[in-house]
C-alpha cells in the first residue's frame, strides 16, 4: 500500500521510558496479591501471568513499531530513494532489524522462564524467576537505544515531509542556487516558502497546488543544484536528482539573466545540458528570470527552441509572463500526458464505452449554436487581460506619494457642488444629528400618502357623511375613556366566592318562593336540618362579630379562641421562626437521601461497585 | 487534497523567524523556569508507592552526582601538591622485572596444578557451599494403582544430560530428569578478562552436596562443570589449543533460569 502520508506513525519512547512504563503498566494490571500459604498451581499462574504480560506488551509495542514505519520497498521509489538520501537506507534497515530482533528475542525468554516456572515449588523460587524473567527483557530493551533514539528521529523528520503525490500533474522547477524558484511557486500557488537572498535557502523540497483547467496542480520547489558530477553532490542537492529522476512531470529550469546568482548564463547553460540526461520522459521547458529587463543574446537559446524547450522570460516581481509560462508548461504536460495515455492500454476500455452521439441532418436548414450577445461581450473581456475600469490600486499606483483617498467623489448628491463641503457636528449648540430635518415625518407622511397607501374615496362622500364619520370618531374615543375610567375604579374590592358567606334559611326560601317554588312546609328538608345541626343562633350572638369579618370555615370541633398548633408552643415570633428554622434544617439531609423520615434506614445499594472494586491503593473506602 | 497550504519542513522555524514571539514569551519562560523548582518539590512530597520508591532512589542518585561535582569544582581552585605523579617507567628496586624467574613459576604452576588434579583437590572461589538435602532435590513421585509407591524421584534442580543420553524405559526410571530443567550452556566468567561468554556444558565434574547428584547430572551453587572453551581461543605452552576447562558454578540456576560460573584458570 503506497503511504504518502507519514504523519502517523507512532511515537518511538527512549529505552528507559520504555522500559519504565512497560513495567509500570505490569505492575498497575496484573494482580498485586500473593501469599505464601496459597496452592502452588495459584502462586505460579500469578507470576506466570506477569511474565506472559510483560512479553505480551513489549511484543505488541515494538510489533507497532515496525509496522508503522513504511517499508521501502513497499512505497513509491520516489519516495524510498528520498528516505535513502536523508536518513541513508542500510542505518534505516538495520535499525529496524534490530527492533525486529529485540521482539523476537523477548518473547524466547518469556517463553523459557515460563516453563522453567512450571517446576517452581515454592513462592520464592517462583518470584526469583519472574524476576529474572523481565530483567531480561529490560536488558533487551536497554541494548536498543541507539535504534530508538535513531527512529525517533526518523519518524520527526518524516511527518515534517511535504505530501507530494508522485502520480498526479506536477512541475518541477530546478537550476541553480538562488535563481528565483521559491519565489516562482510563492507567486503561483499559496505555499509560503522562505525567499532570501543568499544561497541555499531552500534546503528541502516545498510542495503547492494551484489550479489551471479545473484541475489540480503541484508545482515541486527544490533546491538548488550546483554543476559537479553525481557523487560529489551532497544531500540537499540530493534530494533534488531524486525529485527529478522520479517525478513523472513537467521540468521547470530556472535561469537568472540578470546573473545575480553568482553563475553566469553560460555556465547555467552547462548545468541544464549536464542535468538533461534526467529529464528522459519528462517534458522540458527553460525559463528565463530577470531582475531587470536586459538585453540577451538571442542565438544563445536558438538550440534550445530548435529542440522544442520553449524558452519565456518572466519575471516574479513584475509578474510578466508567469501566467504564460504555467499556461503553456500545464498545456505541454497535459498533452503529454494524454499522448501516454492514449498508447496505453487502459484507454482502449474506456474508448470501447464512448461513443460520441452526432444528432443526424433532418433537413438542410443550418442550425448553427445560439450564444447571447451577453455573454459573447462577457468573454472577449475575460479574455482581454487589461482590466476593465481604472481600480484605486492603480490610481495609488500612479500618483506615488500624492496620492489621498477621496471616497467623496463617489457620493451621488443632487447639487453636484456640494460634494466636497464640510459638514459640521455641532451648530448653534445643536447637535446636528439630532435635527437632519424637523419635518421629516410630515414629508414621510406626504410620501406615502402619493404613493397610495391611505386611499379612500372622500371626495365622493358629502358633508352629511363627514359629520357623522366625525361624530363616530368621537363616540368611539370617549367610549374608550370611558372604559379605562371605570376599571381604574375599585369598587367592590377583593370578592370572595359566594360559597363563604353563610346562607340564612329566611333568605333562600323568600328567593325561592319569589321565583315561584312552594316553600312551605320544609322542616324536614336537608337544609333546616343541617342549620339545626350547626351551631346555634345564640353561640352566633355571643360572638358579636362585626358584619365586614367574613367567618372563616371551620367545624364545630375546633375551637375558634384557640391558636393554632404550629403557633400554641412559642408565642414569641423570633423564637418560632428560629424553631421553624430548626426543623427545616434537620429535614434538610432526609429530604436530600430521599428518605421518607427519621425511621426510614433503609439502603438501596448495600454494595456499591466502586467501593468494593478495583486495588486497594492509599486512601480509604469510604469514598475512594 | 488540501485547499490550505499545508506545513512542511521547517514551517515552526520559519514562523518564529517571520513573526517572532509571544511579547511575553521571555517572561513567561522565565517565570516557569523559576516554578520549575517548586512543582518539583510539591512531586517529590506528594508522590506516594512504587512510583515515589523509585522516584527518591533516582533523586538521590542525582544529588549525590551533584555534591561531588559542586566538591570537584571546589578543589579545583585550590592547589594540591600531587604526590602520586611519578614519572612513568620508574619502577622501585624491589619490583624490577626479573624474566628468568617468571619462567620458573609458570613450570612450577604447572607441577602444582597436575599434583592437585591427581589429589583431586581444587582451590575455588566457593570453597563452602550450602549442602543441599535430597528432599530438597528430589522430589517423591507417587505411583501405581492406588498412588502408593514411591519410589521414583524427580530431580528440581537444573541439571546437564549429555549428548547421547537415552531415558530408561520409563516404567524402570527412578530419578526423571524433566527437559524443561536440562540446560545446555552456561554464561561462564573469566576472572581476569573481565568478560563472560555463553559456553556450552561438556559436563558435571562434582556435585560438593552429594556424589549421586553428580552421577545425576544435578547443577546447583557451587558445583565444578566442565565448559568447552575453544571459543576463547587459549592455547598451552607447548602450542595445543585448549577446549575444556573447569568452571564453578555461582548462582542458584533454579532460581534464575540460567547458569553463571567461573572459569577456573
Amino acid at each position: 500500500m503506497a503511504l504518502y502520508n507519514f504523519k502517523k506513525i507512532m511515537v518511538v519512547p527512549t529505552s528507559k521510558e520504555f522500559i519504565d512504563i512497560t513495567l509500570s503498566k505490569t505492575q498497575r494490571k496484573t494482580p498485586t496479591v500473593v501469599h505464601k500459604h496459597y496452592q502452588i498451581h495459584r502462586i505460579r499462574h500469578f507470576y506466570m501471568r506477569k511474565v506472559k504480560f510483560t512479553q505480551q506488551n513489549y511484543h505488541d509495542r515494538l510489533s507497532q513499531i515496525l509496522t508503522d514505519f513504511p517499508k521501502l520497498d513497499d512505497i513509491h521509489p520516489f519516495y524510498a530513494d528520498l528516505m535513502n538520501v536523508l536518513y541513508d537506507k542500510d542505518h534505516y534497515k538495520l535499525a529496524l532489524g534490530q527492533i525486529n530482533i529485540a521482539k523476537n528475542l523477548i518473547d524466547n525468554v518469556s517463553k523459557d522462564y515460563v516453563r522453567l516456572m512450571k517446576y517452581g515449588d515454592s513462592l520464592y523460587r517462583c518470584k526469583q524467576l519472574k524476576r529474572a524473567a523481565l530483567g531480561r527483557m529490560c536488558t533487551i530493551m536497554k541494548r536498543q537505544k541507539q535504534s530508538l533514539e535513531y527512529l525517533e528521529q526518523v519518524r520527526q523528520h518524516l511527518s515534517r515531509l511535504p505530501t507530494i503525490d508522485p502520480n498526479t500533474r506536477t512541475l518541477l522547477l530546478c537550476g541553480y542556487p538562488n535563481v528565483g524558484k521559491s519565489s516562482f511557486i510563492n507567486k503561483v500557488t499559496r505555499a509560503d516558502v522562505e525567499v532570501q537572498p543568499y544561497a541555499f535557502t531552500t534546503k528541502s523540497l516545498f510542495v503547492g497546488h494551484m489550479d489551471y483547467k479545473y484541475l489540480r496542480w503541484q508545482v515541486v520547489d527544490t533546491p538548488g543544484i550546483l554543476d559537479h558530477p553525481l557523487e560529489e553532490r551532497n544531500t540537499i542537492e540530493m534530494q533534488a536528482i531524486t525529485a527529478l529522476a522520479h517525478l513523472r512531470s513537467a521540468v521547470l529550469y530556472v535561469m537568472d539573466v540578470s546573473e545575480q546568482c553568482g553563475q553566469t548564463l553560460e555556465q547555467q547553460l552547462e548545468l541544464f545540458n549536464n542535468i538533461r540526461p534526467l529529464f528522459a520522459n519528462k517534458v522540458r521547458d527553460g525559463t528565463c528570470l530577470s531582475g531587470f529587463p536586459t538585453l540577451f543574446p538571442q542565438k544563445i537559446f536558438a538550440d534550445l527552441t530548435a529542440e522544442g524547450i520553449s524558452v519565456i522570460e518572466t519575471s516574479t516581481l513584475t509578474e510578466e509572463g508567469v501566467m504564460t509560462v504555467k499556461t503553456e508548461a500545464c498545456d505541454k504536460l497535459l498533452a503529454h500526458r494524454v499522448d501516454g495515455k492514449m498508447k496505453g492500454k487502459k484507454v482502449h476500455d474506456v474508448l470501447n464505452r464512448l461513443h460520441l452521439a452526432v444528432p443526424a441532418k433532418r433537413d438542410e436548414k443550418a442550425r448553427p449554436p445560439f450564444i447571447p450577445e451577453g455573454a459573447r461581450i462577457g468573454r472577449k473581456t475575460m479574455e482581454v487581460d487589461a482590466p476593465k475600469r481604472k481600480t484605486e490600486r492603480d490610481l495609488e499606483v500612479e500618483m506615488g506619494d500624492d496620492y489621498i483617498l477621496d471616497l467623496q467623489k463617489y457620493w451621488d448628491l443632487m447639487n453636484q457642488d456640494e460634494k466636497y463641503d464640510v459638514i459640521p457636528e455641532i451648530w448653534e449648540g445643536h447637535n446636528i444629528a439630532d435635527y437632519i430635518d424637523p419635518d421629516i415625518m410630515k414629508k414621510e407622511e406626504e410620501l406615502k400618502v402619493k404613493a397610495g397607501e391611505y386611499e379612500t374615496d372622500e371626495e365622493s362622500e358629502d358633508e352629511e357623511m363627514q359629520e357623522i364619520r366625525q361624530l363616530a370618531k368621537q363616540i368611539r374615543e370617549k367610549r374608550k375613556l370611558k372604559i379605562v375610567c371605570s376599571k381604574d375604579k375599585d369598587v367592590h374590592g377583593p370578592r370572595l366566592p359566594r360559597t363563604v358567606k353563610k346562607v340564612e334559611r329566611k333568605t333562600l326560601e323568600k328567593e325561592m318562593g319569589d321565583l315561584g317554588l312552594d316553600m312551605t312546609g320544609k322542616d324536614d328538608s336537608h337544609y333546616a336540618v343541617n342549620a339545626r345541626r350547626s351551631r346555634s343562633v345564640g353561640v352566633a350572638k355571643k360572638r358579636k362579630r362585626e358584619a365586614s369579618v367574613v367567618p372563616t370555615s371551620r367545624t364545630r370541633s375546633q375551637s375558634a379562641s384557640r391558636p393554632p398548633r404550629d403557633q400554641s408552643g412559642v408565642r414569641d415570633p423570633k423564637m418560632a421562626k428560629q424553631a421553624k428554622k430548626l426543623m427545616k434544617n434537620q429535614q434538610k439531609d432526609m429530604n436530600r437521601q430521599g428518605k421518607k423520615g427519621e425511621a426510614d434506614r433503609h439502603v438501596f445499594d448495600l454494595k456499591p461497585k466502586h467501593l468494593f472494586s478495583g486495588k486497594r491503593k492509599s486512601g480509604t473506602n469510604d469514598h475512594r | 487534497m488540501c485547499l490550505l497550504p499545508q506545513p512542511q519542513n521547517e514551517h515552526i522555524e520559519l514562523h518564529r523567524k517571520r513573526h517572532g514571539q509571544r511579547l511575553d514569551h521571555q517572561e513567561r519562560k522565565r517565570k516557569k523556569e523559576s516554578r520549575e523548582a517548586h512543582e518539583r518539590s510539591h512531586k517529590a512530597r506528594k508522590m506516594i508507592g512504587l512510583k515515589a520508591k523509585l522516584y527518591h532512589k533516582q533523586r538521590h542518585s542525582e544529588k549525590i552526582q551533584m555534591k561531588k561535582t559542586l566538591k570537584m569544582h571546589e578543589q579545583r581552585k585550590t592547589k594540591q601538591k600531587n604526590d602520586d605523579k611519578t614519572p612513568e617507567g620508574a619502577v622501585p628496586a624491589y619490583l624490577l622485572d626479573r624474566e628468568g624467574q617468571s619462567r620458573a613459576k609458570i613450570l612450577s604452576n604447572m607441577i602444582k596444578q597436575k599434583r592437585k588434579e591427581k589429589a583431586g583437590k581444587w582451590e575455588v572461589p566457593l570453597p563452602k557451599v550450602r549442602a543441599q538435602g535430597e528432599t530438597e532435590v528430589l522430589k517423591v513421585i507417587r505411583t501405581g494403582k492406588r498412588q502408593k509407591k514411591a519410589w521414583k524421584r524427580m530431580v528440581t534442580k537444573v541439571c546437564f544430560v549429555g549428548d547421547n543420553f537415552t531415558r530408561k524405559p520409563p516404567k524402570y526410571e527412578r530419578f526423571i530428569r524433566p527437559m524443561g530443567l536440562r540446560f545446555k550452556k552456561a554464561h561462564v566468567t573469566h576472572p581476569e578478562l573481565k568478560a563472560t561468554f555463553c559456553l556450552p556444558i561438556l559436563g558435571v565434574k562434582k556435585n560438593p552436596s552429594s556424589p549421586l547428584y553428580t552421577t545425576l547430572g544435578v547443577i546447583t551453587k557451587g558445583t565444578v562443570v566442565e565448559v568447552n572453551v575453544s571459543e576463547l581461543g587459549l592455547v598451552t605452552q607447548g602450542g595445543k589449543v585448549i577446549w575444556g576447562k573447569y568452571a564453578q558454578v555461582t548462582n542458584n540456576p533454579e532460581n534464575d533460569g540460567c547458569i553463571n560460573a567461573v572459569l577456573l584458570v
